[in-house]
């Protein structure tokens, strides 16, 4: 057949553009669909491949602070039975004063002498109001029974592990300027609350001051401590959670047997079985972006 | 010739209808005329505005039911699944209606309705104008209920091609059944000025919303850099919203009071005067299936400058439009093209084109094709049609499941209770072509 003839039975159609304008592009229907439909489409571009043991390990300081705050509950329950009586508490809170101190020490590295007496300093204030105001905490539920206080600072307490911010970003060196997110402000009132109801079924003005520096030590400044140790050494980070968790699962096994399968199971069920249900269901991601997203601004809006 | 063509009776759905302003709603507008003028009879439906409530007719006798249901949040009404059923289906069987046509996804009142027009057999068309992401929680939720009212559907429909994509990501529908159709801008309003203003100083015009997804914020970055380097630059702001105060603070702190005039909300009809004042219409959008904004901008004879977002790069050729990133260096060394470009600029030629590349009677003539292919898809029995629910997810799907059979139950106990021969059917009317002539011939002027 005549190839001039064979051109002028089927016109060669214009190539199809993606355009909208122009009206019905000729030889082609309005539902054609290119071969390059879907070719801006990038699948799961941000999502982070991991791995179990690491998962594993960033699991630790989850497990490490649900034993600091295990150990917190068990001191007391042990105040509140008169196991431990003031001067035994007194002896604790300077301890752990010191130690604290000890630890921010050899772990920071800026050790300015200024900085310090800024420390010892705001402390030393801290411990004085609160040395002040303990009558009025001693007084503060006495109309209330019992039950209601331990139902309430039971509460609150699970709320605070709820709503704690173990990523450690309200932990700040000195000029951060990221604001504490929402959930770990009220974390934080929660804990406080909670300590003071407890404070308050106490005995006597000594046992309550005592208490309260005792929990309010522990809650206040706890992450920072632990923030510092992860930070100097993961090792160090790493023998400090294990040997907390011994400590506190010994303590608890003395108070109480169930109390004791109970936080083992929770320590298993953070450190061995949410990891692996994260990694498993990882592989269901499926994130889209494409030409359609909403363009993302590159600069800070500052108003 | 025009009889051999069907004839549809179309009823067009959705919240978003004249007395609003915006996108959705001169769209349907303007192809509800248009498909008049090819001869169907177009019905619209929507929700009461303040005291406008009933049945009110509009230019061509377009008639539109503003059914008297308040809007409660941005437009929207109430979302009752079965609460428009009885007059849905009241409207459906006195108009005699041949194919439901929705628009917009964020329209409870169009999804509500397009669910009945399929539990009771009626071809159903739905036009999609937006861009939606995937992760945050408002997106899910809203892509969960596009997948269920365009798992039945007869035809799609989409604005731009990026849409298309976005729309078939979001809903799953198969890309055979999508169309794309894009708008179109009246070119007989936006018409270019008779005298050009004079060219020694140029005036930039925005026009837009001041919210973020407009790109207000870049304009504050873009805007005291553009006046730094060309001193005879002009920036002319209309429109409103919560950003408004950002764009104030920064002509107060850049002392740019006369060189940045902000004109506040610009009417509708005030569009076109303040942009045949511009030579260059600058657009910031963060995302945008369509964009009409530059349409009419490139209708009044302006070069336009825009972020290369969603569909933006489809919509003009190449010598009508200056793209950017959204990013402010890449945006100001935008501006200084186009007004390089600016002496090479016919707006009388530049609108001439516009006249060629868009038309709302291209549109309805393609959209008219999608109806004749609707109607060409298969009745199905409320059993079949129930296994394409399924594929919605495995709780969502049995979810939509039992809820097209309880549809499907109150549709009978309305058929039994108000029997669809005792509802009158409206007679067709047309209006003479001319009739409004006629009537002014016949009346004296004094």
């Amino acid at each position: 057949m005549d190839p001039s003839l064979a051109n002028i039975s089927s016109p060669i159609r214009p190539r199809w553009r993606k355009v909208a304008y122009g009206g019905m592009q000729p030889g082609y229907d309005d539902n054609h669909t290119d071969e390059s439909f879907l070719e801006g489409m990038v699948m799961n571009a941000s999502v982070v491949k991991r791995d179990m043991l690491k998962v594993m390990l960033d699991s630790v300081s989850i497990s490490e602070y649900l034993c600091i705050v295990a150990l917190v509950v068990l001191v007391w329950t042990r105040t509140l039975t008169s196991t431990i009586d003031e001067n035994s508490l007194l002896f604790i809170d300077v301890s752990l004063l010191v130690s604290g101190f000890l630890i921010l020490l050899f772990t920071q590295e800026m050790l300015s002498l200024s900085l310090l007496l800024h420390y010892f300093l705001n402390i030393s204030f801290f411990i004085t109001v609160l040395y002040v105001l303990a009558p009025i905490y001693q007084t503060l539920t006495r109309s209330i029974s019992s039950d209601s206080i331990w139902a309430v600072a039971a509460s609150l307490v699970v709320l605070h592990l709820f709503l704690h911010d173990y990523s450690e970003s309200t932990v700040k060196a000195p000029g951060a300027l990221k604001s504490p997110a929402l959930t770990s402000c009220i974390s934080v009132n929660a804990s406080i609350v909670a300590s003071v109801f407890v404070a308050s079924r106490l005995p006597s003005r000594l046992h309550v001051f005592a208490i309260m520096l005792f929990s309010l030590q522990v809650f206040l400044f706890a992450p920072l401590v632990t923030y510092c140790i992860k930070k100097y050494s993961f090792r160090l980070h790493l023998c400090f959670s294990i040997s907390l968790m011994v400590t506190t699962l010994s303590f608890v096994y003395m108070l109480h047997r169930l109390l004791f399968v109970l936080l083992l199971s929770l320590l298993v069920f953070v450190n061995v079985v949410c990891p692996y249900w994260l990694i498993r269901i990882q592989e269901y991601k499926f994130e889209i972006n494409g030409p359609w997203d909403e363009a993302k601004l590159c600069f800070d809006i500052t108003d | 010739m025009t009889g051999d063509s069907l004839k549809h009776r179309i009823l067009m759905v959705s919240d978003f209808f004249y007395p609003n302003f915006g996108g959705v709603e001169n769209h349907i507008y303007y192809l509800s005329q248009c498909l008049l003028k090819l001869g169907h009879k177009v019905v619209v439906v929507t929700h009461a505005y303040g005291s406008r409530s009933g049945v009110r007719y509009m230019t061509s006798g377009l008639k539109v039911y503003y059914v008297p249901w308040k809007p409660f949040v941005m437009q929207n009404t109430l979302p009752t699944i079965y609460g428009l059923l009885p007059i849905i289906r009241t409207i459906l069987i006195r108009e005699r209606i041949t194919v439901v046509h929705g628009h917009q996804a964020f329209s409870t009142f169009c999804h509500e309705a397009l669910m009945h027009a399929r539990t009771m057999g009626y071809k159903v068309v739905f036009t999609d104008h937006s861009l939606y992401g995937f992760s945050d929680v408002g997106s899910i939720h809203m892509n969960k209920v596009l997948q269920f009212t365009l798992a039945d559907v007869s035809q799609a429909i989409c604005v731009s091609h990026t849409s298309k994509e976005n729309t078939v990501l979001r809903s799953g529908l198969p890309p055979e059944k999508v169309f794309v159709v894009p708008n179109a801008v009246d070119t007989a309003i936006f018409k270019p000025a008779v005298d050009r203003p004079s060219r020694s100083e140029i005036v930039i015009v925005v026009i837009s919303r001041l919210v973020y997804r407009k790109g207000v914020d870049l304009l504050v970055e873009v805007i005291p850099e553009v006046c730094r380097l060309h001193p005879n630059v002009r920036f002319i702001i209309g429109g409103d919203g919560p950003k408004r105060v950002r764009l104030e603070e920064m002509r107060e702190k850049h002392s740019l009071q006369d060189r940045v005039e902000m004109l506040g909300a610009v009417q509708h009809v005030q569009v076109r005067y303040v942009l045949i004042s511009g030579h260059i219409f600058l657009n910031s959008s963060l995302t945008e299936a369509f964009c009409i904004a530059i349409l009419e901008a490139a209708s009044c004879g302006l070069l336009t400058v825009s972020t290369r977002v969603g569909g933006v790069p489809e919509v003009l050729p190449d010598e009508m439009i200056v793209l950017a990133e959204p990013d402010p260096g890449d945006m100001v060394h935008a501006i200084q093209k186009a007004i390089a470009m600016l002496p090479k600029i016919d707006p009388q030629a530049m609108h001439n084109r516009m006249r060629e590349l868009y038309n709302w009677h291209d549109v309805a003539k393609r959209t008219e094709i999608v109806y004749d292919r609707a109607l060409k898809c298969s009745n199905q029995n409320l059993l079949e049609r129930l296994s394409r629910y399924l594929f919605c997810g495995a709780w969502a799907g049995k979810l939509f499941c039992l809820v097209m059979i309880v549809g499907f139950l109150l549709w009978q106990l309305l058929e039994l209770w108000q029997p669809a021969d005792d509802i009158e059917e409206v007679p067709d009317f047309s209006l003479p072509r001319n009739c409004d002539e006629e009537m002014l011939e016949k009346k004296p002027l004094k």
